[in-house]
């Protein structure tokens, strides 16, 4: 019985002592073993390791060429360090990341059995993996090495001898950190081997190909009921010509046959949840009322129905039936009963369809299907649309009908499209004589519509212009622009090859007004170049749209917890150094999705997409950062305040709270919620960021001043 | 057991239970009041027959409220020669911090008993006003502490500090017996642990680590504050979290051990317990708490003013967040005229 009763003089002079600062601090009424208020190991709950001899610092000061030594005095930072509480060994190098600086790191590891790493360098996001992976070389493990950023944070935005201080100050504070820190080790966890690409444009498809052919399953999600995309509606590509469906539907055929992938279209992604490696997708297939393996294509059924609507594939320019196949070079190769706008799925309503379908392929008792899949990737190649023509009524549209856009423009020109490929305007089917295409059509104008670069549209005007005048011989194009930005191989040829050869007229100016006078189009506009007013009276006017995200994919967004940018386009990780990758790990973008793209860019981005896909599919298991929240079950009470404010759905209710380890991104949003401090982030508890604070705010100046 | 120490007669044997040791050698155990409400002294009746046991182990040499005894028997005592004492109230005069500073030294052990002793309590909101604030708003102009006619100054009235404290601003304090007033299973706790011996860790407070919500049977569904309303403002639905139901209830920032009384009850927590160990201040735990949960329309900056609007209806956030612990954790509160 080692019980003893009350006789432990704890405090044989408690009623003399002052009450002290501790002693005043309500939270250390509660007087267990806390952070530690000095330095040294100490036997805690949080706080420093428990090494049992106490932490060995070391301390690497890069000079950054110029970028960190011109207002930072790295001599003195390694000298005020050197002799930091705590503190083995501090060194300096011209550049710490490159071999002989990493070198210095493993050796100092190794020669002074080191506890803890800290790089007082650039952002964590630039090197951190290279310092934690040399520290593991060197047998440290990775998680006791931190990045003190006296860059980005220091060297960068000061210019006098404070930055030296500061650069010392942030050095320490991570000293802190890191005698804090515990060795971690990654969470490993397995994952499915089969991709989904949403989006069957071009993008889409080549990813979905890139993928397939590495060897991995691929379910391509398309919304339409063809495959092809936007390509599928263009006539001709520039610079080379090439007629875009001639290019394209070997792609589309090669996809629908792939034994690998799985074409889903006229579906959509319904709901997604998990994570990297793990996601759970479910997709709508909508029905087409259509048996694709019974349908010879005969198309009876069209003429058939007495429903006609715009249609989607020729822009509004020509009709479909209810019952309709978009083009004839379609994949799948089938027909698709419109439900919204057939008389009613009912024989006693119409069926005339049904009537003269001699297979028997119409079945009206088709039902939507729900799919599960469990995918390791996903690629977003969900693509563009055109900016609405009627936010452009300052350029006639609604008003004038004899004012089109570019895509409707490309159906013209189609030999498929509803004039067979010659030129004839929408009102009257009249062969125009004067054309004026404006570039610029709500891009780049900041006040009314979209601030950016539409970026394809100086080369598909050019294209347009040049294949009018190929069309109509004594044809007149006129052009407004406001730059011409042709950057990409062979395109500022192909620009001078029309301003040149094909005699268009190019004229650098805005359009003010567009308006209809009888039959034409009268364009009134500047030329800056000259001064001059332009007055045309035109017979058809084109106009560049910008290209906005298509129609849902912020909703998708929302549904994969990914961000859009300002203007409603997929956010990469990083503008330059991520461009493929969207924050949540494990989904890529692809194509104009991300951004303004022509068909090479997207083409190389779906590649490029694929490839990350790839390597994820590849992979034998997949590892997590361990750097995330936990729950501490002693102190959590199950009030379930953590619950929503997680951005990635990481946390179950219960008893206690749960964290899934392979969701949660640790981004602390439930740490700084929940109300009883039961939730803490690995290595980077309240007691170490308490400490950092007090060290970075140290009163005592550090730094003497430089000579 | 060192023979250097003044017997206490504190039993070695663990456990509540009919004992026959002889007066004096049962542990001698103090209460007392500082600027309470006389809960606290009342609180003991509530351990029940259990309250027996305790006595019939325990000698009191000091309880105003209980035994006539002076201030000189106290002072007549060997330093350390009192097992425990237990103090309740908030410090609000000289006299109190005189015989608080007494009694530590009388003791072995001193414990905060009860909400104001352990943080400030009630009375200590009023710190919101200064000293003279107060002295003006009870007594008119000119009001100075004067013995009775015909007394002798040391009969005067004892100063009032300036501020009003939690005892552990004046003194060590090894335990807390939280609550206002304590709750019967944690008074037993305290009781537990002294007669038996076994002892916590200096700095223990008897009370669960875990918040109230651990103990309150309350449905928590929709984790969202769409709207902020006062008790008397609405009858709650009694299956639902309050907190969801749009009270301002202190449960998930204060430890259990109070069994969820209020919250049972229909009444929101008010936090008479202390936040948890980690909590740090409640007022900022809770606050920060609130954020993360209010929602009004859908995200993004518009919704933002909304937000605003809906947590300004939480009237006296003060006294909300802050009502049994304001000495504690808002310091320089009331000090205008003292400057």
């Amino acid at each position: 019985m080692s019980r003893e009763p009350l006789t432990v003089d704890r405090n044989p002079s408690a009623v003399d002592r002052d009450p002290s600062s501790v002693n005043r601090n309500p939270s250390a009424v509660d007087r267990r073993p806390s952070s530690a208020t000095d330095h040294g190991p100490r036997t805690t709950d949080h706080g420093f390791r428990t090494t049992g001899r106490g932490p060995r610092i070391g301390v690497f000061v890069c000079h950054c060429g110029k970028n960190i030594a011109t207002t930072v005095d790295v001599e003195r930072v390694v000298e005020a360090l050197a002799s930091y509480p705590g503190v083995a060994y501090a060194a300096r190098h011209e550049y710490m990341c490159s071999d002989p600086g990493q070198d210095i790191v493993k050796k100092a590891i190794k020669e002074h059995r080191l506890t803890g790493v800290v790089v007082s360098a650039c952002s964590p996001s630039m090197h951190e993996t290279t310092f934690r992976n040399a520290a593991e070389d060197a047998g440290l493990n990775p998680y006791l090495v931190e990045i003190a950023n006296i860059r980005e944070w220091c060297s960068w935005v000061h210019n006098d001898p404070v930055t030296t201080d500061k650069a010392i100050r942030i050095t320490r504070a991570m000293v802190e950190k890191v005698k804090g820190n515990h060795p971690l080790v990654p969470v490993e966890v397995d994952h499915a081997v089969k991709c989904l690409v949403v989006g069957g444009g071009i993008s889409g498809i080549q990813a979905a190909l890139d993928i397939a052919n590495a060897g991995y399953e691929v379910l391509l999600v398309e919304r339409s009921p063809s495959i092809g995309g936007r390509m599928a509606q263009l006539s001709e590509t520039f610079p080379t010509l090439d007629c875009s469906q001639c290019i394209l539907t070997p792609k589309m055929v090669e996809a629908s046959r792939h034994p690998r992938i799985r074409l889903l279209t006229y579906s959509e992604v319904s709901e997604v949840t998990g994570y990297l490696g793990n996601y759970h997708v479910k997709i709508r297939k909508k029905p087409t009322y259509v048996d694709p393996d019974k349908c010879n294509l005969c198309g009876d059924c069209v003429a058939a129905c007495p429903i006609r609507v715009p249609s989607e594939f020729d822009q509004g320019l020509s009709e479909r039936a209810a019952i309709y196949i978009p083009f004839p070079q379609a994949v799948p190769s089938s027909y698709t009963l419109d439900e919204v706008n057939c008389l009613g799925l009912n024989p006693l309503r119409c069926s005339e369809c049904s009537k003269v379908c001699t297979v028997g392929a119409i079945n009206y008792d088709m039902r939507e299907e729900l799919i599960e899949e469990d995918v390791g990737a996903i690629v977003l190649a969900t693509g563009y649309d055109l900016y609405g023509k009627e936010m452009m009524g300052e350029y006639g549209h609604g008003t004038v009908p004899d004012v089109i856009e570019g895509l409707e423009f490309e159906r013209i020109l189609s030999a498929g499209g509803p004039t067979k490929g010659e030129v004839r305007r929408p009102s009257d089917g009249k062969v125009p004589k004067e054309v004026v295409f404006i570039q610029c059509s709500g891009s780049r104008d900041p006040e009314l519509h979209k601030s950016y670069c539409s970026k394809i549209c100086c080369m598909y005007t050019a294209k347009h212009a040049l294949l009018y005048r190929h069309n109509v011989h004594d044809g007149t194009a006129y052009v407004f622009y406001i730059d011409i930005r042709a950057g990409g191989k062979e395109y500022e040829e192909f620009v001078v090859r029309a301003m040149e050869d094909e005699r268009i007229l190019y004229l650098r100016g805005k359009v003010a007004k567009v308006f209809r006078d009888g039959d034409k189009v009268m364009v009134w506009g500047v030329d800056t170049l000259t001064g001059k007013r332009i007055e045309v009276a035109a017979d058809l006017v084109v106009l560049a749209q910008a290209m906005v995200p298509s129609a849902g994919t912020e909703e998708l967004a929302r549904k994969l917890h990914i961000a859009c940018g300002g203007e409603g386009f997929l956010k990469e990780a990083h503008p330059k150094l991520r461009p493929l990758e969207a924050l949540t790990a494990g989904i890529f973008l692809a194509g104009a999705a991300h951004g303004p793209k022509d068909i090479p860019e997207a083409v190389a981005q779906g590649s490029g997409a694929a490839a990350k896909a790839i390597a994820i599919l590849a992979a034998p298991t997949l590892t997590h950062s361990p750097e995330m929240a936990e729950v501490d079950e002693d102190l959590c009470s199950g009030c379930a305040v953590c619950v929503p404010q997680c951005p990635y759905s990481a946390i179950t209710p219960g008893d206690v709270a749960h964290v899934n380890e392979l969701l949660c991104e640790g981004c602390g949003t439930c740490v700084a919620a929940c109300p009883s401090g039961a939730m803490r982030m690995k290595n980077q508890t309240d007691a170490q960021v308490k400490r950092m604070i007090q060290v970075a705010l140290d009163v005592e100046p550090v730094e003497v001043g430089r000579a | 057991m060192s023979a250097s120490q003044p017997n206490t007669g504190l039993p070695q044997s663990t456990g509540y239970g009919p004992r026959t040791t002889d007066h004096g050698s049962r542990p001698k155990i103090a209460v007392y009041w500082t600027g309470g409400c006389g809960g606290c002294d009342v609180s003991f009746l509530e351990l029940g027959p259990a309250l027996l046991d305790v006595l019939s182990q325990i000698e009191i040499v000091f309880w105003p409220a209980l035994v006539d005894t002076k201030r000189s028997d106290v002072e007549a005592l060997a330093p350390r020669s009192i097992a425990a004492t237990l103090v309740n109230g908030t410090l609000r005069t000289e006299e109190n911090v005189e015989m608080v500073r007494l009694l530590r030294e009388k003791s072995q052990l001193v414990v905060a008993f009860g909400a104001c002793a352990y943080q400030g309590g009630v009375p200590g909101l009023a710190n919101l006003s200064s000293r003279e604030e107060i002295l003006h708003r009870m007594s008119g102009n000119g009001f100075h502490p004067t013995p009775p006619p015909g007394g002798d100054a040391e009969d005067a009235p004892p100063e009032l500090l300036a501020q009003a404290k939690s005892l552990s601003d004046e003194i060590v304090v090894d335990y807390v017996v939280p609550g206002c007033p304590p709750m019967p299973p944690l008074i037993g706790l305290l009781f537990d642990a002294l007669l038996s011996g076994d002892l916590p860790a200096p700095g223990h407070v008897f009370a669960h680590d875990k918040a109230l919500c651990e103990e309150c049977p309350r449905t928590r569904e929709d984790r969202v504050l769409t709207k902020v309303v006062r008790p008397h403002e609405m009858v709650p639905d009694p299956e639902v979290c309050l907190l969801d139901q749009g009270m301002i209830c202190m449960g998930p920032v204060i430890r259990g051990g109070c069994g969820a009384a209020c919250p049972k009850a229909g009444m929101p927590c008010t936090g008479c317990v202390g936040p948890t160990p980690n909590a740090g201040d409640p007022g900022l735990a809770m606050i920060s708490a609130l954020g993360s949960l209010v929602r009004a329309g859908e995200e993004g900056a518009a919704s933002f003013a909304a937000e605003d609007k809906l947590l300004d209806a939480l009237v006296d956030p003060l006294g909300t967040f802050y009502k049994y612990s304001l000495p504690a954790y808002v310091r320089g509160a009331g000090k205008r005229s003292d400057r």
